[in-house]
């Protein structure tokens, strides 16, 4: 076929189908993982007692905060990364408060808490359980998030992926954290962080594939 | 540069409202210098002209992500730079790209009809099974895009362009073949 056949052939069908933008679908996309998600948390895991007691305390209350607003930043550059030439503007900036103010909370514990506390402060009690559960409740929303971007056009797929892995292992693990009672910063700064970070890795993996187009 | 991106966004503005001939406009302006960038990122390969129309192709069914108030420009220059990488790797892939031009030349000429057969269905197979179905009706059986289009659920106009889109990857298909 000729380009200038072609050129006529797309020009009938000049106007996009209506359809919902890829902001709306990824919102969808990520409420109905998410919906997935606390099915599975509510029968495997639930809250822990006094959870309102405890988010009093803001160590604890930035555990599940922190990876919130890594969620909120990372599914806004998302959005941004699946569209051409769209750079990724303050958010790829203010995405790095997250870790700076966790690093922040770390020097803090590792100020006040009392030498011989420090390393079971860190391993804790539950790593087998708390690496798992924040890849495996990261899952369906990844998958609903990764649907929905595939309406976009990412010119790097893997690295949309990887935000996506982000946004989605930052909504699961602030899920997580109300369940976890570990509530050192040395912990979760680490463990949280380990399986945030497993879970964006499987993001880019996905990405790299799904979201090609 | 400033009056070609208002120009162009104006055209695309147009076009997404459904004015055909503005579309038109669009894309046949985009063309050379879509053929620029193709040319300077594959280093004027035989199968150029098959990237442009990959890269107008993507244009097209990609042209929801582009927000009106935004410049035209970087987002078509990313659109083709990605769609000329992205043919750049699957021609290291697969080897010189033979260029053909219709769904009857996918096929080796001198093979009979049975093989030439069998050799598409092959090839069919390889593809995603809604645009293997799309070329079954229509470049096989002859059938309308409309007609295909009604029994399918789509619009007209994807139906027509999954079908190039199609032929596109058979291409590809019985180019790495050979």
């Amino acid at each position: 076929m000729k380009t200038d056949d072609l050129i006529s052939m797309l020009a009938q069908d000049a106007a996009p189908p209506a359809a919902a933008p890829v902001g709306q679908r990824a919102v969808a996309g990520l409420a109905a993982g998410f919906a997935v998600a606390v099915v599975l948390y509510a029968l495997t895991l639930g809250p822990r007692p006094l959870l309102a007691e405890h988010l009093r305390d803001p160590l604890v209350l930035a555990k599940t905060v922190l990876p919130l607003a890594l969620s909120g930043l990372a599914l806004m550059l998302g959005l941004r990364a699946v569209r051409p030439g769209v750079a990724a503007g303050g958010a790829g900036r203010a995405i790095w408060a997250v870790p700076a103010v966790l690093a922040g909370l770390v020097v803090w514990a590792l100020v006040t808490t009392p030498q011989g506390e420090m390393w079971r402060d860190w391993v804790g009690h539950s790593i087998p359980v708390c690496l798992p559960a924040i890849t495996l409740l990261s899952m369906p929303l990844l998958a609903g998030l990764l649907a929905a971007l595939r309406r976009g056009a990412p010119t790097r797929p893997a690295l949309a992926g990887m935000l996506a892995g982000l946004a989605s292992a930052g909504l699961a693990t602030a899920l997580y954290s109300t369940f976890c009672t570990e509530d050192s910063p040395l912990f979760y700064a680490t463990w949280y962080t380990l399986g945030i970070l497993i879970a964006a890795s499987v993001g880019a993996l996905a990405g790299a594939r799904v979201l090609r187009w | 540069m400033t009056d070609r991106n208002a120009r162009w966004s104006d055209l695309l503005r147009r076009g997404m409202r459904g004015d055909g001939a503005a579309y038109a406009a669009f894309l046949s302006e985009i063309t050379p210098v879509i053929r620029g960038i193709v040319r300077a990122r594959t280093g004027g390969a035989e199968d150029g002209e098959d990237v442009v129309q990959e890269v107008l192709l993507a244009v097209h069914s990609k042209r929801h992500t582009w927000r009106e108030e935004e410049p035209v420009t970087p987002w078509l220059y990313a659109i083709a730079r990605y769609k000329a990488a992205d043919a750049g790797r699957r021609r290291g892939r697969q080897g010189p790209q033979v260029p053909i031009d219709d769904l009857a030349e996918v096929l080796p000429e001198e093979t009979g009809e049975t093989t030439a057969a069998r050799d598409l269905g092959r090839l069919l197979d390889r593809i995603d099974g809604r645009a293997a179905r799309i070329v079954r009706a229509v470049g096989v059986e002859g059938r309308s895009s409309g007609e295909v289009a009604a029994e399918m659920d789509m619009s007209e106009g994807a139906v027509r362009v999954a079908y190039h889109r199609a032929l596109l990857r058979l291409k590809d298909l019985a180019g790495a073949e050979d």
